[in-house]
């Protein structure tokens, strides 16, 4: 890279291309002299990447926006050509709704306006073009007020952008800024409070949201003090001001007009159409943050708000930009351009995304990997913050989304494995104390289980050994449970039999017979299941690979044992058994079976609703990590089938131009005549012509047969999505009847029964003041015992509630994580489960989990 | 995303010299695997590990450990298999670097499995990095494979007398059961392998003079000799037994 592209991407950097240099003037200068040395015979390099950086680096737009502007002082064309890409760009990102794009370009578009590159006034119409596209939306005749997640997100975005412009635009355009401001305001009168309680990470925060204010109104506030201050933004750098005698003389230019995409008008269609159609635009318009207060508010940084949003901002961009790029995402991440430190809110916002519901805009595992390298990155201050996050969390972990829950488990103990597993696990100690249902010794128990499957066991035993009270929350040693150990075993003998079979390397056919004239005839399927699974699973024990072969090979055998939906529950049964001591090999066991289609997703949650797997549902995660599996294999197949399906479309296309050429190019020479002693003879040569026939035949059976495979494939994914509704009805069937037996009963009055006690939310409002004191005092002794204390007041939840609290919670997560396979199906469940005399409760999470409104209920 | 700082279609600095193919077909199957190579494992690591860590970025369809060619144990490196393509790349993204077993590991794209890559490539069976290694690294059998042999024939000029044979032992002794190594013989593809715990009587009264494998693993007592792999499971799949079944029906 040479050296004008580098200068370009670092400027504003604190790094050794500048010289370390932190003056941003400086940087400016520096960079302006370069790339105008350079202008001359690189003169579209330097605009497309211009362009680029402020695209894809837009915590630093302000630094792009004066050095085109400068070099709009010498070459005007420069400017306007910029403009004009900047109009096609943000007209492209509003038609193919790309929220990122829409937002950054926007910024670059305010800070253009401030280098005297870009007028006032065409900054005024993108406002006021997106305004009225917003007031349209939520207009019941002329609009589709289920649209209106894409207003909100117009005018969040002509509000993000007032503190990077704000000052200028006063100054220039009063008026028209004063009528922009007064449609925000008339927009806001008629919007509705958007209140997502399917995305509220701390289910005590549920009742809250709807006093609360939501995101935009917030936003809203934040600008109006901000417009009292004058304006004063800490965290917006404005190198313009250094350069303003300069810039002042630049021309500016105006904007093309832009439009936004209309959205369907709303038909007066059925409430769930229209509930259907407002949670596909809250999907693709999304909210981009959901604050997470982890921390008390004396620890967090003191930032004006508007500071905390726009650094916020910067830290999603940075994610978003950075991801795949580890070396840069942390470094930027760790020295952005605000004069105060924001590692707690850093902490905050990555753990919001962790967090993010429904789905993290990446993989979890990449926050992760994030958090190590801040880590690193800052050895003396983040370490200590996410260890604090983490005591908040886990101080709350009971008022914790079921699926946030899980998240944090994964996300904990992966982060420990990256550094030797180090915790203090004393300060957690007194969990061993809790009944065995409390969230925190459940939290426990299963960051310990997770972290013995990333390294073994003793490994973890000894890092717990400051708390060795804890040991009892280890997983069982891993070992698998044969049933057969001694001749006196029943079974033993045939099991002997059968793996010597194995052994010999027998067929599978050989094998199915052999179980039907010595176990079935004798003894009776079930009893033949035990012997099969229990053998065949001891055969295939010794590692992933080793179980793979085995079903390979003899999974025959066990779907011809196993061909209806008990026979394949006793099967799983089996597993279970065999591997009672090691969650993981059962979960990998049930779900390559299900892979080979030896037991179906059906039967596996009907053992899942099974009732010695109903009594773990609060104390373990091993019945729903088996039942997410299950539901994730399915969803991911049917997405596969879509991608296949896309893909084959793709190719019909192209395989009937091909065919349509081909015919046409034979028709062509078939037809061509030449006069040859006052005759009309066909030019061409028998040879060709046969051969371009072959040719327009062949092209026409590949265009049949790739129409075929889509057909086929169009036939699978009907099926797929047959089977995938009936797994749904079943899944909530479930649900229902056990929910059903053991919820409170509604009390007269029609008022909901309350299983969270209100106090209990109280006491932890409390807990979380005092963690910040706890963290300080470190080392006093008196915090743990304190700690037991407030502990057991806390538990005083009775094991049935907890137990609907934690069920209720999965109702609402897998609702909510599959949502988008369950609202096509709506109305089938509406007729089969949810109607009725269902509880209240269960409905409520379902809904919820949906995005549905509870209160037409 | 981030074009800016990461040349994406760079995929991998590493060339396997033995795919069949010019640069252009490798790349072009580096960019539509779904296949990752993972390497700098410990020689403990179990596929369960690589299970629980890999599926944090995707749906795993395969796992296939690499072995030592002659001892059939693993050696340090790994082929994952996924169904997307995304979560392959997300695999490289988000893994490569971090800790397993407290190592560092590498994952990078591979041009996809084959019957045969699974063997080390190294001449003493390991991988070619074991080969030349000069430091002790406990986590892949101590010394590299010329320092071990080194150290070996120097142990056999000299007689140090039974107790300084700790300081320095040849290496492990696995592959001593005159090349049996399948286990039941149901499934011996050659991706078989038997667990690494198997002492021969040597090794085992060796080993009960420590204490436990772990402990020892990280004392500073430089042994060039693997301790014993504590993730094994030891019941249900007794290695031994079914060596002597088989000389029973001998």
């Amino acid at each position: 890279m040479s050296s004008w592209q580098t200068l370009l991407l670092r400027v504003g950097d604190k790094c050794p291309e500048y010289g370390g240099a932190v003056d941003y003037k400086e940087h400016i200068e520096t960079c302006y002299g370069v790339l105008w040395r350079e202008f001359e015979h690189s003169k579209d390099e330097i605009s497309e990447l211009l362009l680029q950086c402020a695209e894809q680096l837009p915590h630093k737009i302000p630094f792009y926006g004066v050095l085109v502007g400068m070099i709009n002082l010498e070459d005007e064309d420069f400017g306007k050509n910029i403009v004009d890409d900047l109009h096609c760009k943000l007209q492209e990102a509003l038609s193919s709704e790309n929220c990122d794009k829409i937002r950054t370009l926007m910024r670059f578009l305010t800070v253009l306006m401030c280098s005297k590159v870009i007028l006032p006034s065409s900054v005024i119409e993108v406002f006021e073009t997106l305004l009225s596209s917003a007031a349209t939306i939520i207009d019941e005749d002329a609009g589709n007020p289920s649209w209106q997640p894409c207003a909100d997100f117009y005018i969040t975005c002509i509000l993000s952008c007032l503190p990077w412009g704000g000052t200028e635009l006063i100054e220039q355009v009063p008026d028209e800024f004063d009528r922009v401001i007064v449609g925000i305001q008339s927009y806001l009168s008629i919007r509705k409070h958007s209140q997502d309680t399917s995305f509220i990470v701390f289910e005590a925060d549920e009742d809250k949201s709807a006093k609360e204010k939501d995101f935009v109104e917030d936003l809203w506030d934040h600008i109006q003090i901000l417009s009292t201050n004058g304006w004063k933004v800490d965290s917006v750098p404005r190198p313009h001001l250094s350069f303003e005698e300069q810039l002042v003389s630049g021309k500016s230019y105006n904007l093309s007009p832009i439009s936004c995409p209309k959205q369907s008008t709303s038909s007066s269609r059925s409430t769930i159409s229209r509930e259907r159609e407002n949670y596909e635009a809250k999907l693709k318009y999304p909210q981009r943050l959901r604050r997470l207060h982890i921390f008390p508010s004396n620890k967090i940084e003191k930032m004006q708000p508007i500071d905390r949003f726009i650094v916020e901002e910067y830290l999603l961009d940075v994610l978003l930009y950075f991801n795949g790029c580890r070396k840069e995402c942390a470094s930027y991440m760790a020295s952005l351009p605000v004069p105060f430190r924001y590692e707690y809110l850093m902490a905050e916002t990555i753990f919001s995304q962790i967090m993010f519901l429904p789905q993290p805009p990446f993989k979890p595992i990449y926050y992760a990997l994030v958090i190590i390298d801040l880590c690193k990155a800052l050895p003396g201050a983040f370490p200590a913050v996410v260890a604090g996050a983490v005591r908040s969390l886990f101080n709350r972990i009971g008022d914790l989304d079921m699926e946030c829950r899980t998240r944090l488990i994964l996300w904990f103990s992966h982060h420990l494995s990256n550094f030797q597993y180090f915790w203090p696990w004393e300060e957690w100690a007194h969990v061993k104390d809790l009944p065995i249902w409390a969230p925190q010794r459940v939290f426990v128990q299963e960051v310990l289980e997770r972290e013995v499957r990333l390294s073994y066991w003793d490994k973890i035993k000894q890092s717990i050994e400051n708390a060795p009270e804890l040991e009892e929350l280890l997983p069982p040693k891993s070992v698998s449970s044969f049933k057969y150990n001694s001749e006196e075993d029943h079974g033993y003998t045939l099991s002997k039999e059968f793996r010597e079979m194995v052994r010999g390397r027998k067929t599978a056919r050989e094998i199915t017979s052999w179980v039907e004239e010595n176990i079935i005839q004798i003894h009776g399927s079930k009893f033949a299941i035990e012997v099969v699974i229990q053998t065949l699973l001891d055969i295939g024990s010794k590692s992933f690979t080793h179980l793979i072969t085995v079903l390979e090979r003899y999974g025959q055998v066990i779907a011809k044992l196993c061909t209806d939906q008990n026979m394949q529950v006793l099967l799983i049964d089996e597993v279970s058994s065999y591997w009672k001591n090691n969650t993981q090999m059962t979960a990998i066991a049930i779900d390559r079976m299900m892979g080979y289609r030896i037991i179906s997703n059906l039967a596996i949650v009907s053992w899942v609703f099974s009732l010695s797997n109903i009594e773990q549902f609060h104390v373990s995660d091993r019945p729903w990590e088996i039942l997410r599996n299950a539901i994730n294999k399915t969803y991911n197949r049917i997405a596969d089938l879509r991608k296949e399906i896309q893909t084959l479309k793709k190719s019909v296309l192209l395989a009937e131009d091909v065919a349509v050429k081909a015919l046409k190019e034979f028709e062509a020479a078939e037809t061509r005549l030449e006069v040859v002693d006052g005759q009309p003879v066909q030019a061409e040569k028998p040879g060709r012509l046969k051969r371009l026939k072959g040719y327009a035949e062949k092209a026409k059976d590949d265009e049949i047969a790739v129409r075929e495979a889509l057909e086929a494939k169009d036939a699978l994914l009907a099926r797929a999505l047959e089977e995938n509704k009936s797994l749904f009805v079943s899944l909530y069937k479930s649900f229902a009847n056990v929910l059903t037996e053991r919820l409170p009963p509604v009390s007269a009055d029609g008022a909901f029964p309350k299983l969270r006690d209100e106090e209990d939310i109280d006491s932890m409002a409390i807990d979380l003041e005092e963690s910040s004191t706890m963290e300080m005092d470190h080392d006093n002794r008196r915090k743990d015992d304190r700690n037991g204390e407030k502990v057991t007041h806390r538990y005083s939840l009775k094991e049935q509630d907890q137990w609907c609290l934690c069920t209720l919670g999965y109702v609402k997560a897998f609702s909510r994580q599959y949502a988008t396979e369950v609202w096509p199906h709506l109305e089938t469940l509406e007729a089969e489960v949810f109607g009725g005399d269902i509880h209240p409760l269960f409905r409520k999470a379902v809904f919820s989990g949906l995005c549905r409104s509870t209160t037409e209920m | 995303m981030a074009s800016l700082f990461k040349d994406l279609a760079k995929l991998s600095a590493y060339r396997d010299r033995r795919f069949p193919g010019n640069q252009e077909e490798y790349e072009g199957a580096l960019q539509t695997s779904t296949t990752v190579y993972v390497g700098n494992m410990s020689f403990y690591t179990t596929e369960e590990q690589m299970y629980e860590l890999f599926s944090r970025a995707g749906e795993i369809k395969k796992i296939i450990m690499g072995l030592d060619k002659n001892s059939k144990t693993p050696c340090g490196f790994c082929f994952v298999l996924y169904y997307s393509r995304e979560d392959t790349e997300d695999a490289v993204k988000y893994i490569s670097g971090t800790m397993l077993d407290d190592r560092p590991i590498r994952v990078d794209f591979d041009w996809g499995f084959e019957e045969g890559r699974q063997w080390g490539r190294g001449r003493s069976g390991g991988q070619v990095r074991d080969e030349y290694r000069t430091d002790y690294d406990p986590g892949r059998g101590g010394y590299g494979k010329l320092v071990q042999r080194e150290l070996e024939s120097q142990r056999e000029l000299v007689d140090y007398g039974a107790g300084a044979l700790s300081a320095f032992q040849p290496p492990m002794p696995y592959g001593r059961h005159g090349g049996d190594y399948g286990h039941g013989g149901s499934h011996r593809h050659g991706r078989d392998y038997r667990k690494r715990n198997r002492e021969d009587e040597h090794s085992a009264s060796e080993m009960s003079r420590r204490t436990s494998g772990y402990e020892s693993r990280r004392s500073s007592d430089h042994d060039s000799r693997p301790e014993k792999n504590p993730r094994f499971r030891e019941s249900g799949d007794s290695d031994d037994e079914d060596d002597d079944d088989q000389k029973r029906r001998r």
